[in-house]
């Protein structure tokens, strides 16, 4: 336990510095000024008649929509490959290995950091929906955005979609451990994002690992139970796959 | 007690490379300089060593504690830099340090002192992509340093230097091994560095170790001779079976001692007093690289050169 926060902060500190840190901050940020920028230009047909809750969740649920159906999978693939790139790319291995430290607290180190991000990452873009909303309650007001943010009923799909997104961070964190290049692990990645917008809109989009998170914001949520129980539970069986077959490995 | 011993140590590769059977034994304190051409097997070994490879058979024992893949607390005395330092150009050397330093529990106050040994004390904020390449492998050994070791072990630390670092590089882990008394098994083909730096050589060839043991020790295994040029080889002869030694006659006025009784000095007043004119006596001491083609079997022009390490007349 001590040798795996050890590695988590080891991790951390390697972070300074690097893009993968930015992008914590720019992939969120990116979605909400897309989302924000679609509203203030696109002139509307009717005004809206929601209510003011209604309008405020329905933006949040446009921002998580966006981000859980391409942002997030891109984001995770970056990431995962930008993290296991900082040790394939200056043959950290040898160094970290030949230390008395478990080898598993090396690879639950950088899992929990990418995992950490993914969780700042949701965590920030629920934050931005404040800020958003209010700059389209006056540049945007056809939306029907009024009043004080409410922002409650959006929170346990939000959490669903987050933990769903488990399975797609173990996954694509093995991925770029488990092999040296970069190239590959983003293909793989890139590639899963976008057979998802295909998978996605067929009868197995609730089984398919990149469109597990997007569950939780369509058909009125009728399956983010499913893909929760598959995120968590697939999750964790491909995070101890993973260990074990890093552990197995004599170098990475 | 032993800084390194190893019993069978075997790992072998698909097509055959790898190192068989290897029995090394580095004493505490002791710098081993580990010898070999290129694919004979030192960083194969280095890699077993350090547990980054699982051996096919027999065991690592460091200062008598067992390395196995379950058990990693033997490493806890070993700092290491194997082939080029690992280093994350990003970020600072203290940030560099700071990293193996959370992972390994050291207390803080140890960066300030490897960067002081090291000599980088006045660069622990620039950030490691402006360093030179010496700088780079300084604070490679300050990483490999970090968690107090008692054993360093050092893969091709001159790797890549130009003829000014690997001086500077020399001198310093001597340095080290004096001031902290450190054991140091460091792999090089630099034959003639390994002779000025190191006390004991261990030979690899194709896997297997050819040699082990004390720097003159290998020189008397390949034949350190004391050498004579006089007047009348015979008569010199003579007289130096009559003092219990058993020379050779190379020509008319060479004579050749291959393991001489008596001290050089002491034979050569002997032959004095007896009215022989020595012009030279000379102690003949193969070049480490000549000992080194040898042992590896490998043609070298400078295979029959030798280095007199004194003389007298």
């Amino acid at each position: 336990m001590k040798a795996w926060w050890r590695a988590v902060r080891a991790e951390i500190l390697k972070l300074k510095h690097t893009l993968a840190l930015w992008m914590v901050l720019i992939a969120p940020l990116a979605v909400v000024i897309l989302i924000v920028l679609e509203w203030m230009l696109v002139a509307p047909s009717k005004p809206s008649t929601l209510t003011p809750t209604e309008a405020w969740q329905g933006l949040g649920k446009m921002f998580f929509t966006l981000w859980s159906l391409l942002m997030l999978p891109l984001f995770v693939t970056l990431q995962t490959a930008l993290l296991a790139g900082l040790e394939h790319g200056n043959t950290q291995w040898k160094h970290l290995l030949a230390l008395p430290v478990p080898r598993s607290a090396h690879y639950l180190g950088k899992l929990t950091v990418a995992l950490g991000m993914v969780v700042a990452s949701y965590v920030l873009l629920f934050v931005l929906i404040v800020p958003a909303g209010f700059v389209l309650m006056f540049t945007a007001p056809h939306m029907g955005i009024v009043g004080m943010p409410h922002l409650g009923g959006l929170v346990a799909p939000v959490a669903a979609s987050l933990g769903a997104s488990l399975l797609i961070a173990t996954l694509q964190t093995w991925i770029a451990l488990r092999w040296r290049s970069f190239t590959l692990a983003v293909s793989a990645g890139m590639v899963a994002t976008v057979a998802g917008f295909i998978i996605g809109q067929s009868q197995y989009g609730r089984f398919y690992p990149w469109t597990l998170p997007v569950q939780a914001f369509g058909k009125h949520g009728a399956y983010t139970s499913l893909a929760l129980t598959l995120g968590l539970v697939g999750g964790l069986l491909v995070a101890v796959l993973g260990l074990v077959d890093f552990l197995r490995r004599e170098s990475p | 007690m032993t800084a390194i011993q190893t019993h069978g140590m075997t790992r072998v590769f698909r097509g055959g490379q790898g190192v068989h059977q290897l029995d090394l034994e580095v004493p505490e304190g002791a710098i081993y300089g580990f010898l070999g051409p290129n694919g004979a097997g030192k960083t194969t070994t280095i890699r077993l060593l350090l547990g980054l490879l699982r051996p096919d058979a027999g065991e690592v024992r460091l200062f008598d504690r067992a390395l196995s893949r379950g058990d990693r607390s033997a490493l806890a005395s070993v700092g290491a830099m194997v082939e080029n330092p690992s280093l994350y150009p990003h970020l600072s050397a203290r940030d560099n340090l700071e990293v193996t330093r959370r992972l390994i529990d050291a207390p803080v106050a140890r960066i300030d002192e490897v960067l002081r040994i090291v000599d980088l004390q006045d660069h622990a904020h620039r950030r490691v992509r402006e360093f030179s390449l010496g700088m780079c492998q300084r604070l490679g050994i300050a990483l490999a340093l970090l968690n107090n070791p008692r054993l360093l072990i050092l893969d091709e630390p001159t790797n890549g230097l130009d003829p000014a670092g690997i001086a500077e590089m020399r001198r310093f882990i001597k340095r080290m091994a004096q001031e902290l008394g450190l054991s140091v098994f460091l792999s090089s083909h630099l034959l003639t560095e390994v002779e000025q730096l190191a006390t004991h050589v261990g030979v690899i060839r194709d896997g297997h170790l050819l040699f082990q043991g004390t720097l003159d020790a290998l020189r008397e295994h390949a034949g350190d001779y004391l050498e004579i040029v006089c007047d009348d080889s015979a008569a010199v002869c003579a007289d130096l079976r009559q003092a219990g030694e058993t020379p050779d006659a190379v020509d008319a006025a060479t004579v050749r001692l291959t393991r001489p009784v008596q001290a050089d000095h002491a034979l050569n007043r002997l032959l004095v007093e007896r009215g022989h004119a020595v012009h030279q006596l000379a102690r003949h001491r193969p070049s480490l690289e000549a000992l080194f083609f040898e042992l590896t079997g490998d043609a070298s022009p400078g295979t029959a050169s030798t280095n007199t390490v004194g003389s007298a007349a």
